[in-house]
C-alpha cells in the first residue's frame, strides 16, 4: 500500500524539476542579460574597467613641466636648497592652469602670512617628531628675534622663496662674511 | 643701369618678402602656443608596456625615518583627485611614545594643513616621536577584494587593487574588511574609494603624486622586478623593514623602513 503511493504520486516532481530548469535558463539569460560585457574577461571584474583607470586624468605633472615655461624660475629653482620641492604643493595644480598646452586659468598667488604658513609646514621647530638633521628648523618667533628683524615680517622679506639661501648668501659675498649659517 | 635698378627693385621686393615673412611666422609662433613636450619618463620602461597588464611587480617603500610631516602628499593628493573634504586617500599620523611606553597618535585633517602645533598635555617625557604616512598597502591577498559582493574591487595581475566605480552599490563592505582603513564611500559619487598609488599614472610613466612632490624622498616607488631600482635595493639589503599588521596575512606591498612596533 505504501509503496503504490510512492508510484502513483510523481507529477510533483517534474513540476519542480521543470521549474528548476527554468528558472535556470532564464538566470542564465538574465545574467548575460545584465553583467557587463567585459565582466570575467581577467577575473571576476570588469575587464574594462582596466581602460577605465588608466584614462583618469593626471592633474598634478612634474616641476619639469612647469620649467617649460617659467624659464626664469626654472634656473633658481633648481641651482637651490629648494630644488626637491614641488612646483605644484605652494601654488596648486599644473591641470587648473594649463590645458592641452594653452593657459587656462591663473594659479592663486601666495601672500604675507601665507607664505610663512607655507614655511612652516616643513621647518617649524616646535613640531618635534622631525628628523632633527635632515632639513633646517627655526622656531618662529625666536628666529625674528635673533636676526633683529620685526616680529611681523614674512619669510619671503629675506628669503627668496624659490632659493632661500640666494639673497643671504649674496648679501653675506656683498659685505664680505665668510661664516656659515 | 635699367638693369641694376630693376636689379635693387627685386632685391627690395626679396628683402621686404622675407622680413613680412618671418615677422608673421614669429608672431604665429606667439600666437600658437609650442605643445608642450611630454615630461621625461620616471619609470623606465613604463611607456613601452602595452598590454593589459605590465610584466612588473610594484612596491611601494616610506621611510619613516626621512618623513618631516610636512603634508605635501596630503596635498598632492587632495589635488589630483579632487578628494572630498575629510576624506582621505592618503594621510600621516604623528605619533609620540613616552617613557612609560604608553603611544598618543594624532592626525589633525589628515596632516592636510600641515602640523602647526605641538602636542601638550602629556602626562610622561617624550622617548619618541615619529610621522607615519599612511595609504593603500596593495595586498597580495587583498581583503576588500574577497568580500565584494559585486566583483566592483580587483586585483590586477600586475599587483594593484582597483575599484570600478560603475560597479560599486557603496555597500561599504570593503571598508569593513579593510585592515588598514584606507577605503572610504565619497559622498559625492556614493561610491567607495581609496589610494590606488595612481594607477593612471604610473601606467603613463610616471610616479605617483605623493611620491613625485615629497621633498625628502620619503615615499619611494618603483618596480622589484628591476635589480638596479632604489627599491629593489631597500628591499634585498639589511634595514629595518617591516608592513603594517603582519599578522592579518594580507601581504601588503607596501612596506615601512625604520617602523617602530608600535605603529598600527
Amino acid at each position: 500500500m505504501h509503496s503504490e503511493s510512492k508510484t502513483k504520486y510523481y507529477s510533483h516532481l517534474v513540476k519542480l524539476i521543470i521549474a528548476m530548469i527554468v528558472l535556470g535558463v532564464a538566470g542564465f539569460f538574465a545574467r548575460q542579460l545584465f553583467s557587463p560585457e567585459s565582466m570575467g574577461e581577467y577575473g571576476h571584474y570588469r575587464g574594462a574597467d582596466i581602460e577605465d583607470q588608466k584614462n583618469v586624468p593626471v592633474r598634478l605633472q612634474t616641476n619639469e613641466s612647469c620649467f617649460q615655461c617659467h624659464k626664469p624660475v626654472r634656473r633658481i629653482h633648481k641651482k637651490g636648497v629648494h630644488k626637491s620641492v614641488s612646483c605644484e604643493v605652494c601654488h596648486g595644480p599644473y591641470a587648473d592652469h594649463v590645458k592641452d598646452g594653452k593657459k587656462i586659468g591663473m594659479l592663486p598667488v601666495k601672500k604675507g602670512k601665507e607664505i610663512t604658513h607655507l614655511c612652516l609646514r616643513c621647518h617649524n621647530k616646535v613640531i618635534q617628531a622631525r628628523p632633527r638633521t635632515s632639513i633646517k628648523m627655526v622656531g618662529m618667533p625666536e628666529h625674528l628675534q635673533e636676526k633683529k628683524v620685526r616680529i611681523e615680517n614674512t619669510c619671503d622679506q629675506c628669503h627668496m622663496v624659490h632659493d632661500p639661501l640666494l639673497w643671504i648668501n649674496q648679501a653675506k659675498e656683498m659685505i664680505g662674511i665668510k661664516e656659515e649659517m | 643701369m635699367i638693369d641694376i635698378k630693376k636689379e635693387i627693385q627685386q632685391d627690395r621686393r626679396a628683402f621686404i618678402k622675407k622680413v613680412l615673412g618671418g615677422t608673421i611666422a614669429g608672431s604665429l609662433l606667439l600666437v600658437i602656443p609650442a605643445t608642450a613636450q611630454e615630461v621625461a619618463e620616471e619609470i623606465p620602461g613604463m611607456r613601452a608596456e602595452d598590454s593589459v597588464f605590465t610584466k612588473k611587480k610594484f612596491v611601494f617603500i616610506v621611510d619613516i625615518t626621512a618623513c618631516i610631516g610636512c603634508g605635501s602628499c596630503c596635498v598632492a593628493d587632495k589635488a589630483e583627485y579632487n578628494v572630498p573634504d575629510h576624506n582621505y586617500r592618503t594621510w600621516v599620523e604623528r605619533y609620540i611614545i613616552d617613557d612609560h611606553d604608553g603611544v598618543y597618535v594624532d592626525s589633525p585633517n589628515g596632516g592636510l594643513d600641515g602640523y602647526t602645533k605641538p602636542r601638550e598635555g602629556l602626562p610622561y617625557p617624550t622617548r619618541d616621536t615619529f610621522f607615519v604616512p599612511k595609504l593603500c598597502n596593495m595586498c597580495e591577498d587583498p581583503s576588500c577584494v574577497q568580500v565584494c559582493p559585486v566583483g566592483a574591487t580587483y586585483k590586477t595581475n600586475d599587483g594593484f587593487v582597483l575599484v570600478d566605480k560603475t560597479r560599486c552599490v557603496g555597500c561599504s563592505y570593503c571598508i569593513q574588511a579593510c585592515p588598514y582603513s584606507v577605503r572610504f564611500i565619497n559622498p559625492v559619487t556614493r561610491t567607495a574609494e581609496k589610494c590606488t598609488w595612481c594607477y593612471h599614472r604610473v601606467r603613463k610613466g610616471l610616479l605617483p603624486a605623493c611620491v613625485s612632490v615629497c621633498p625628502v624622498h620619503a615615499r619611494k616607488f618603483g618596480d622589484l622586478s628591476d635589480k638596479t631600482s632604489e627599491v629593489w635595493k631597500i628591499l634585498h639589503e639589511p634595514h629595518v623593514i617591516s608592513v603594517l599588521k603582519p599578522d592579518m596575512g594580507n601581504k601588503p606591498a607596501l612596506h615601512y623602513l625604520g617602523l617602530r612596533r608600535e605603529v598600527v
